[in-house]
């Protein structure tokens, strides 16, 4: 069982992340989708803000001494496979990790039947059925396995590869260059998407969906607060669900874990968002959109699982570490993403 | 705007998830002519706020975007 302080700061981030989430919309299924669906993007801002305030928090509390960084191992052949079946995945579960687990605090039925298939999907792959598949694309020896750096560098806690370390350079080099060019085109493509600024500001906070640089900017703080009280990772979903599961299967409270915590607040917290806001309703589509939901959301466990992280624990926390794995995964997450949307909607 | 506009076509995409209620009110605005009115009736946050900034951004004019009820939203928009 681990220690209750880390259960209460897990519970307590999770609860504000859950807020920031259901109030920000904050769903990376549709901020990817949208670019090639609608030509829509406003919550992509919203990430893109996020990773760099992460990025930049996450190196200025190394750099002091506060943390290591935990880049993710990389694994290129699981990346690639994982990451693209967790991009088709979030398309037929109508939403990525974060975004069905917030979905599920606002009554949505159908994110709940896919936070089902999630669990069991990533059950499945980390001890069942599917647990080879997870060997064969992890191996400790061949090519498909993990490669290590001999050098990390001063700021990281493991061996793993990053942007900086794989070239041999600073990486406040990296921060900085990613830095300006994401603030550069955020400011130069910023468009009318900001909601019109009326009412009070508790309206603004409580009552209506946040502007997107309230969200990107909210959400980086969160990630670094996470990493700060977690110290091993920054924020994820995906194996607090898998902890939850086997928990509650084997009984043994071992097999909960920090993130677990985590995701039973964001669920309360984004509840709570929704009902102050007047958002909270059951709901649930038809029966075949439910079937739909459930095989997206077990194919997201398998895809998390082999691809060792979801779209959180990739994109928007392993991302800003400047974790190879992590831009490697996230990519065919978006990847992923698209082929789906596009065969899905875009066809004829 | 005191009276209500009468609709010409209801789209109902209550309980429907991400994307289709966007994708759905697509397909209906591409279907109807200039100057028809139609009503879209949805309970999905993210696509209550979505419909009306992609249509306004098509060039439709949007009449009405009003929270009915709890988490219930209904979208009123005439066609280019």
């Amino acid at each position: 069982m681990i220690d209750t302080s880390l259960m209460f700061s897990g519970l307590a981030v999770g609860l504000i992340f859950g807020f920031a989430l259901q109030r920000g919309r904050f769903c990376m299924n549709s901020a990817f989708r949208d670019i090639i669906l609608m030509k829509e993007y406003t919550l992509l801002k919203a990430v893109a803000l996020a990773i760099v305030v992460q990025m930049i928090g996450f190196h200025l509390m190394a750099t002091m001494g506060y943390i290591q960084l935990y880049p993710k191992t990389l694994y290129w052949g699981a990346m690639i496979f994982g990451g693209f079946i967790f991009g088709i995945g979030m398309v037929l579960a109508a939403g990525c990790a974060s975004g069905t687990t917030y979905r599920v605090g606002e009554g949505m039925m159908g994110s709940f039947v896919a936070l089902l298939g999630l669990m069991i999907g990533g059950l499945m792959t980390k001890a069942g059925a599917l647990k080879e598949l997870k060997s064969y694309l992890q191996p400790t020896e061949g090519a498909l396995k993990a490669i290590t750096s001999d050098n990390p560098g001063d700021l990281i806690g493991n061996s793993n590869l990053t942007l900086a370390n794989v070239f041999g350079l600073d990486p406040w080099i990296f921060v900085a260059i990613i830095t300006i060019i994401v603030l550069a085109v955020l400011i130069l493509k910023r468009g009318d998407e900001e909601t019109k600024a009326e009412g009070t500001l508790y309206e603004k906070i409580f009552k209506r969906g946040w502007n997107w640089w309230v969200t990107g900017i909210a959400i980086g703080i969160i990630g670094i607060t996470a990493f700060l009280a977690f110290k091993k990772y920054a924020l994820g979903i995906s194996g607090g669900w898998f902890g939850f599961l086997d928990a509650l299967i084997t009984g043994d409270p071992e097999k909960l874990n920090w993130f677990t915590f985590l995701v039973i607040g964001v669920v309360i917290g984004a509840a709570i968002a929704a009902v102050i806001a007047g958002e909270f309703k059951l709901r649930a589509p038809d029966a075949k959109r439910l079937l739909q939901q459930f095989i997206g959301g077990l194919i997201m466990g398998v895809g998390a699982v082999i691809g060792t992280a979801c779209n959180i624990g990739h994109i928007l926390s392993g991302i800003p570490q400047l974790a190879l794995s992590s831009i490697l995964g996230g990519a065919f997450i978006v990847l992923g993403c698209w082929a789906t949307a596009y065969i899905m909607f875009m066809r004829g | 705007m005191s009276s209500d506009v009468k609709p010409t076509e209801v789209l109902d995409v209550r309980g429907e998830v991400c994307p289709y209620p966007d994708v759905k009110t697509q397909k209906k605005l591409k279907k109807m002519k200039s100057g028809e009115v139609l009503e879209v009736l949805v309970d999905y946050p993210l696509s209550a706020e979505r419909i009306p900034r992609s249509a306004e951004k098509q060039g439709h004019q949007v009449l009405k975007a009003e929270k009915t009820g709890t988490g219930e939203w209904r979208i009123l928009i005439k066609i280019k």
